[in-house]
């Protein structure tokens, strides 16, 4: 081979060009965000006449004061938590359990209701949204919590995942513990929820961004300022840019942009890098192995 | 450490449930049923009924308000015979091409590299891969309309720099994808390097140390062991990734509205459009039509993966 005897020489160093390919698809990478994060602070007219410079001297606040006078921004984080966590309790507690009875039960129709998870995972989201929005308003419940929480609160994909985590906990120590007396959600509580409790933690923080992120249903059901969801808020901001509803110009709605986007960027940021380790952990254990 | 303590739990827990073997053998059939219950609930109420619903809705005309009439298969071979339905799927198509392959390409190149001890700092690189996956979308799209504006824009701003003229990126019918097919591939690929890591780490590595001997070049050796070896893994991404481009919706809603000239609508903002006019009945044949594709899709990878087996 010819070309192995290339890599073999002492002048080709693989390791230093397999370093600067990292370093520079890292740098793209993180160089949107960090121009976001950075360019919130400077003066709205700078933005756009100096895109890629930065004067510490100019340092302000004034696109995130403005920001927060024009859009109701803090309405979204408010209404974006009580969904994240009423829902993320749900599929919390709801999706290992479910996963346990697909793991360690023999029962009829669990093939069948098995693959009814595996069809709603092949399912574009997008797919349920007409007749869910007409469901929605048969109950009466567009704008409220209820329609932004229940639906998609126990999620296949976790139910999949928690079958998977599950299935390698030994059926011996769910014997034992048969055994020793205890019930059979008790097992579930005392020792399958223990025991797995790292995929627990990959499949929380997955779900925490999910639903923190969660776009297309709450732009769907959710009609006025007051029900919105922060990525909702977000999004309306930015048809204020082409329609010009706040009437601003465009360097000026640039400036709020930037900021909304920095403040709905940064508590994931913060959430990712305090469960960074379990969050790749959880992604690894998840998927499938080659 | 953990599954110890769990025993330990286990066996000072009350023993109140004792009583006879007939009890706990009911009690043992019953449970899987009252686990999955709250799973069946919901999923009956806010998936099944809904997706029985569409396929009733596919057959009406109706526009979300008055009566509702049959119209059979109308819809259907509406949108087959509807030259804006073919439009969006092409669009998507084309956003898949743009996208599969490079991800693939730089996922797998960069996920090797991170599973290669000889790198050094491979936790920074790791966090820094995953950082635009767990961005809010509509946050990054944002970013993106003013990164990529063609006259205020950065990106424009570096080309003037180097003498470049400016590039409407997302003006223009033939950047308009590209730029679109950028944000994803920024956003997803990070994600796909974590996925390829997972699928590296179960290589028996014995296999390199006699590639070696033979004399096999790195690059070698990820075409001719590595790839055949996480192809499994691979094929997962793809499924996972053409379901992902085919219901493309929030991107092209955010940064493009579809536009310019019907570019950026994608298959799955079409089917949205559909829902802002009323128009029900076609939107839920669509729905069907769509899912059809992206399954037989799927199944097609599935089968190609299998073939190779």
């Amino acid at each position: 081979m010819r070309t192995a005897s290339v890599f073999r020489t002492r002048r080709f160093q693989p390791q230093i060009v397999s370093q600067v390919f990292l370093i520079l698809l890292t740098a793209g990478f993180l160089a949107p965000v960090a121009w976001a994060l950075v360019s919130a602070f400077k003066p709205a007219n700078d933005i756009i006449a100096d895109p890629l410079g930065f004067n510490p001297g100019t340092f302000t606040l004034d696109n995130y004061t403005q920001m927060f006078t024009d859009v109701p921004i803090l309405s979204g984080f408010f209404n974006t938590a009580i969904v994240l966590f009423s829902k993320g309790l749900i599929t919390l507690f709801f999706a290992p359990l479910a996963g346990y009875a697909f793991a360690k039960y023999e029962f009829r129709f669990k093939n069948f209701f098995f693959g009814a998870v595996l069809l709603t995972l092949m399912l574009p989201t997008i797919v349920l949204i007409i007749p869910l929005l007409l469901e929605m308003k048969e109950l009466g419940w567009v704008n409220t919590y209820q329609a932004l929480v229940l639906p998609g609160s126990v999620d296949a994909f976790a139910i999949f995942w928690m079958r998977q985590v599950i299935s390698a906990v030994p059926d011996e120590l769910l014997d034992a513990a048969r055994v020793d007396g205890c019930g059979e959600f008790g097992i579930f509580w005392r020792i399958v929820l223990p025991v797995i409790r790292p995929g627990i933690a990959g499949l929380a923080v997955l779900t925490v961004m999910n639903i923190y992120n969660d776009f297309v249903w709450p732009v769907v059901i959710t009609t006025g300022d007051r029900m919105q969801t922060l990525q909702v808020v977000l999004s309306t901001l930015a048809q204020n840019i082409s329609g010009n509803k706040i009437g601003a110009d465009y360097a000026h709605v640039t400036g709020e942009l930037l900021a909304a986007s920095s403040v709905a960027l940064i508590p994931l940021l913060i959430i990712f890098v305090l469960l960074q380790k379990h969050f790749i952990n959880g992604i690894l254990a998840g998927s499938v192995k080659g | 450490m953990t599954v110890t303590t769990a025993l330990k739990a286990s066996s000072t827990a009350p023993r109140s449930s004792q009583r006879g073997p007939r009890w706990s053998l009911l009690r043992r059939k019953s449970a899987p049923y009252l686990f999955i219950f709250p799973f069946v609930a919901i999923f009956a109420a806010f998936s099944i009924y809904p997706l029985v619903f569409t396929f009733r809705l596919s057959l009406t005309n109706w526009r979300g308000s008055g009566t509702a009439d049959w119209v059979g298969w109308g819809n259907y071979t509406y949108l087959l015979s509807n030259p804006d339905f073919w439009a969006s799927l092409a669009n998507s198509g084309v956003l898949w091409l743009l996208i599969i392959p490079a991800q693939l390409g730089v996922g797998v190149l960069a996920a090797v590299l991170l599973n290669s001890t000889r790198i050094r700092a491979r936790g920074f690189y790791r966090t820094a891969f995953i950082v635009p996956f767990v961005t809010p979308l509509v946050a990054i799209a944002q970013i993106w309309i003013v990164l990529f504006d063609q006259r205020y824009g950065v990106i424009n701003g570096l080309l003037n720099l180097v003498g470049l003229p400016d590039v409407g990126w997302l003006t223009t019918s033939e950047w308009s994808k590209p730029t679109l097919a950028l944000l994803f591939l920024w956003k997803t690929t990070g994600f796909v390097v974590i996925i390829v890591i997972s699928g590296l780490q179960s290589i028996d590595t014995t296999v390199y140390e006699a590639a070696e001997l033979d004399g096999a070049s790195p690059f070698r050796q990820l075409w001719s062991i590595t790839v055949p070896l996480i192809r499994r893994t691979i094929m997962f991404i793809v499924v996972l990734q053409t379901l992902a481009v085919f219901q493309m919706f929030a991107e092209p809603y955010v940064v493009t509205k579809g536009g310019p000239y019907g570019s950026t609508t994608t298959a799955g903002l079409y089917l949205y459009n559909h829902i802002t006019v009323a128009d029900l009945g076609t939107g839920a044949a669509n729905s069907f039509l769509l899912v059809i594709i992206v399954m037989a899709l799927s199944l097609g990878f599935v089968r190609l993966l299998r073939a190779k087996d």
